[in-house]
């Protein structure tokens, strides 16, 4: 894709005036035709959705207007700031865990390792991908539960005799954060592969000819290099950790209820919205993760160059 | 590879400009008169007259069950094959799910998808004879309105229907009774040459001796999601009790809730009591039900813990009766579960529904082998007299059974909220990690009154 | 090579032994930590309950025992497990289909017409994109429940069907790969838009239709929040919230709860790898899909 678009900008700009007024009106219609279906998926669950949340959080079930005090009554709520915390240390955990990891492991696999054997362990590094969602909690209630887990023998020696104990409520984010690795590394560590890969070999050759040791090319060269990217894993890494869900809604069915039924936000305002019938309260709850994944896409969009939709 | 060059300023104005729209529109939202935040509480009088669906003789009903109870359904739908039946699996709230109530917010949302009989747990019954919102009727149908003849009512056990009754209404059949008694292995104790208790001092005498003559063996466990029921339940500690529909009383401080917490410190504290679940993944493997001298439980754990679960041979489990402290006249005792059919006030074939519930409820075909103990008395006689119940129990229990039944403590109320979630994910927790139930009890104290809060309790701590 | 470079590798060499040793070390764990739940995961539905517990957990039971499971599973429910796989695949191909329909159109008509609202449609879009879909899904759901639509498929494929990161996706594709030039000349040649659009933008857009159609699938059938929350009954779900009822309502995850069924853990097992193999299909292949697809946005610059 690189190759194919270097020319285009350039040739498009000196575009006669007078040709892309007249093509304007022929082309623009079209242009409504087509993003037509799209435009009205993307009112109907993604502008119309937005809104109403705002709608349903300034409001109470009454339809009358209450301004803050949904979400000042939702930010009360006892368990509002346990699940917050819940969801903040579980995103640090995550962030650094990811962030830190893959790229070293990227690094690793594009210049020290022999290419073939760096393709096995990307594809074996990936394929765990394939279980996300509810496939790996399930797995990791096995792997967890030192009763049938392969590893049960590593969980003893940590102090874990049975399942219970695995999971207090302290060991959580842990867990959170084991199940994400599993089955997102592999994905971002191929992904930061391509990034270096995308790195000219001219560069790393004078790198090394300067004297510059594999270590002091990484954190010179490459990871500047990947900056952009590893901003974008860490933005999406965090919009989605904020999201959780099935992972704690299922370790708490399996552990019969040791786990809390609202330890993440949207587990809380599932609990509003289907056990309290509240639904303005929920949507509160959602505004407020709303604006958390809002500043992280504004900061994307803006601050970051991934994301230029400036081509003319 | 191109140095990225930065994004035009219009496209950063554009953003900007939208997010300062946004910002504003919600200033502005602040500034406005604000009405109260708090849900419209429903209105309906419950005492309108039922008003049943369009009926539709022989439609399909749908059935939604435990995996327990699913064989007697499935019993049912054989010996009734001309029922046209769609039978659902769930969790049948164990545990304090929510899964029954989350649902039928969804199904009053969308005016149609209610399953036409259900097995739930009593704290079902709270919300279900209730609408979910001013323009909902209730799920459970009040049963006693021409549905289930008052002969079939008054042949249920006594009180065994108070957590069915709202409003003067019955909105549930109950399936089984769950009063706690003393189960213990005879051969066992009769090996090691020990009495049976009769009070809970000598219960914790014995404990200790247990602990240090025999380690390893077992006088009780605190690890399951009802665990609490077993114990604080009958020792009579206020930590549920309804005063008035709207007001509860939480007071763990309370001596009968100490005295309990004290006694089962000690016994945590020698290992004579675990802090695992009987019904935890580990138990049946490490230490396994043959390490189990003595329980503490429901009517259900002789079939459903002892037998199927832990596969004790017959002729070993006894029960005896409640626990009683020294110095109190009057034995008093829990109860865990004993679940409920309701059958659904939507539904379009309530005589179909309403047979089920019945058939499942009273009938000996099914109740007579139930692995629980049956709430309606002439099933639970049947029970009692079956040879697979009397010859698998190493004493006659039916005496035993029958006098706990009456002892249920009332003090325990049937609350909105059920009453395993604080236990399960704060008590158990702690105790896994090494805390004492006496040192957990203020936690205990702000979960419940946490919850009891939020589902709209008023609290009364005296 | 000269002396002196040969020295200093050697000198490298020997510096960078401990540093080997640990990424030895670490990528030796982290081979572990990936393969081994997989490698268990797939041994397990090969051996009974009792024999997950006793036997060694890496071990290989017998086919006897994985038709057992296998039985057992189908058992449930009366095919139950049949029933929320065809589910899954009329939701994510339904959903593929009209994300397709869409996504194509709109990003060749973002990437290579004009018309008024073009960029705020794509900040839009872009914003949309990185939002955590999660938190509306309450709305949603209240907003299906106004059309009626909760309870029928469409509750579930047409929020599917919105996919803005495919659009941008073949956005991406668009502007980089087709020059406008190419259209403009067409354009004079008396090609009309739409003739442009099937003609020569469709056939181009193969490679990123397949892009698209990877991402959204997999997102798709992985999906459990949303059919979670408008699906009431048993029969529409998806394979993903299925498994959630086969763990929260047989014996799998507690063993002695729930008696009359035979679903325990080899059996559940078996019922994620069942429900997985579709996506585990698509990943061997999709390695390469998935760098270019998340590379996009990047090799712009």
């Amino acid at each position: 894709m690189t190759a194919l678009n270097t020319g285009h900008e350039a040739v498009s700009s000196v575009t006669p005036v007078r040709r892309r007024a007249a093509t304007r009106g022929r082309a623009g219609l079209a242009g409504y035709l087509f993003v037509s279906g799209y435009a009205i998926l993307l009112l109907a669950f993604g502008i119309f959705p937005t809104v109403y949340a705002f709608f349903l959080a300034l409001t109470n079930d009454r339809g009358q207007f209450t301004g803050l005090n949904q979400f000042i009554k939702v930010a009360q709520d006892y368990r509002f700031a346990p699940a917050f915390l819940n969801i903040s240390l579980y995103l640090v955990m995550w962030l650094l865990s990811v962030v830190v990891l893959t790229v070293v492991v990227a690094i690793v696999l594009r210049s020290r390792m022999r290419p073939r054997l760096s393709a096995i362990f990307r594809f074996l590094y990936y394929l765990p991908g394939a279980l996300a969602g509810v496939a790996s909690v399930l797995v990791w209630l096995f792997m967890l539960d030192p009763a049938v887990s392969p590893v049960s023998w590593l969980l003893r020696s940590l102090g874990f005799a049975d399942f219970a104990a695995v999971l207090s409520p302290g060991d959580l984010p842990v867990i959170l954060v084991l199940i994400a690795f599993w089955t997102g590394a592999g994905g971002w560590i191929v992904v930061m592969y391509g990034a270096l890969n995308n790195i000219p070999d001219e560069v790393l050759e004078a790198a090394r000819t300067d004297g510059a040791g594999p270590w002091k090319t990484a954190w010179h060269i490459q990871i500047p290099m990947i900056r952009k990217w590893i901003a974008y894993m860490a933005i999406l890494a965090f919009a989605g950790g904020t999201q959780l869900f099935v992972e704690p809604q299922m370790l708490q069915t399996a552990s019969l209820g040791r786990v809390s039924p609202t330890w993440s936000p949207n587990q809380l305002a599932y609990v509003f919205a289907f056990q309290h019938g509240d639904f303005n309260g929920a949507a509160a709850i959602s505004i407020f993760l709303l604006a958390l994944g809002l500043i992280c896409a504004a900061l994307l969009v803006t601050r970051s160059d991934l994301f230029k939709v400036d081509e003319s | 590879m191109k140095s990225p060059e930065p994004a035009k300023p219009g496209m950063r104005r554009l953003v900007s400009r939208s997010a300062f729209a946004l910002l504003s529109l919600s200033a502005a939202a602040m500034l406005g008169g604000c009405a109260s935040a708090t849900q419209s509480t429903p209105t309906a009088s419950p005492s309108a007259a039922f008003k049943p669906a369009a009926q539709t003789a022989g439609s399909q009903i749908t059935v939604w069950a435990d995996s327990t109870r699913l064989p007697a359904v499935q019993q049912y739908q054989k010996s009734h094959p001309d029922v046209k039946m769609n039978i659902v699996t769930y969790d049948g709230s164990a545990n304090g799910s929510t899964y029954l109530q989350t649902k039928v917010q969804l199904f009053d949302r969308t005016g149609n998808g209610w399953p036409d009989v259900v097995f739930g747990s009593p704290t079902d019954v709270t919300w279900a004879s209730q609408p979910t919102s001013p323009s909902a009727t209730a799920f459970a149908a009040p049963l006693d309105a021409n549905l289930v003849p008052q002969q079939t009512l008054d042949g249920f056990a006594k009180g065994s229907l108070a957590p069915c009754q709202f409003n003067g209404h019955t909105y549930c059949l109950r399936n089984d009774i769950a009063q706690v008694v003393l189960w213990y292995n005879k051969t066992l104790m009769d090996k090691f040459g020990y009495q049976v208790p009769t009070t809970w001092e000598q219960y914790e005498a014995l404990g200790e001796q247990v602990a240090k003559e025999h380690p390893g063996y077992l006088v009780g466990a605190v690890g399951d999601t009802n665990s609490q029921e077993s114990y604080f339940w009958s020792s009579q500690c206020p930590a549920f009790q309804l005063e008035d529909p709207a007001t509860l009383k939480v007071d763990l401080a309370d001596g009968n809730c100490t005295r309990m917490a004290t006694l089962l410190d000690k016994l945590i504290a020698a290992k004579a009591v675990t802090t695992q679940g009987f019904f935890s993944q580990g138990f049946a493997k490490d230490p396994g039900g043959s390490k189990v001298l003595m329980a503490n439980g429901p009517s259900w754990y002789g079939q459903y813990l002892f037998n199927a679960a832990f596969k004790v041979p017959a002729g070993q489990i006894a029960a005896a009766a409640p626990l009683t402290w020294e110095g109190e006249t009057t034995a008093a005792t829990g109860n865990v579960g004993g679940g409920v059919w309701m059958v659904s006030s939507h539904s379009t074939n309530l005589k179909a529904s309403t047979d089920l519930a019945t058939w499942l409820t009273t009938s000996n075909d099914f109740q007579a082998n139930a692995p629980t103990y049956p709430a309606y008395v002439p099933a639970a006689k049947a029970w009692l007299a079956n040879p697979a119940n009397s010859k698998y129990f190493a004493t006659d229990i039916s005496d035993v059974f029958q006098q706990a039944a009456d002892l249920v403590w009332t003090g325990w109320s049937n609350t909105k909220f059920s009453d395993a979630t604080a236990w399960s994910n704060v008590v158990l927790p702690a105790l896994t990690q090494g805390k004492t139930l006496t040192e957990t009890l203020p936690q205990w104290q702000t979960a419940i009154t946490d919850e009891a809060k939020s589902v709209g309790y008023t609290i009364a701590t005296k | 090579m000269t002396n002196a470079s040969n020295a200093s590798a050697t000198r490298r060499r020997q510096t960078t032994l401990v540093p080997n040793l640990i990424v030895i070390a670490l990528f030796a764990a982290l081979l572990l930590f990936f393969v081994v739940p997989v490698v268990w995961l797939l041994l397990a539905p090969t051996k009974t309950a009792n024999e997950l517990i006793h036997d060694n957990p890496l071990s290989f039971g017998s086919l006897a025992n994985l038709g057992a499971a296998w039985q057992h599973l189908i058992a449930f429910q009366d095919h139950a497990l049949l029933m929320w796989l065809r589910n899954s695949a009329v939701y994510s191909i339904g959903a593929l289909v009209i994300t397709l329909a869409t996504s194509v159109p709109a990003g060749y008509a973002l990437a290579l017409t004009k018309f008024r609202g073009r960029k705020t449609l794509l900040v839009i879009t872009l914003m949309v994109m990185i939002m955590p879909t999660a938190t509306l899904v309450l709305p949603i759901f209240l907003e299906l429940n106004q059309f009626g639509l909760i309870g029928t498929i469409w509750s579930v494929i047409l929020p599917f069907s919105f996919y803005p990161f495919g659009v941008y996706l073949v956005y991406i594709y668009f502007a980089t790969t087709l020059p406008r030039e190419i259209l403009a000349a067409a354009r004079i040649d008396g090609c009309s838009e739409w003739q442009l659009f099937t003609r020569i933008a469709l056939p181009l857009a193969k490679p990123v239709a397949a892009l698209v159609a990877f991402f959204s699938f997999v997102g798709n059938w992985n999906n459990f929040f949303l059919p979670y929350l408008v699906l009431p009954n048993s029969d529409q779900f998806p394979i993903q919230v299925g498994l959630n009822q086969l763990l929260s309502s047989t014996p799998s995850f507690n063993p002695v709860a729930g008696a009359g069924l035979n679903i325990t853990s080899p059996e559940l097992a078996l019922a994620i790898i069942i429900a997985i193999v579709p996506v585990l299909v698509l990943f061997l292949f999709s390695q390469r899909a998935l760098v270019s697809g998340m590379l996009a946005g990047a090799t712009k610059g």
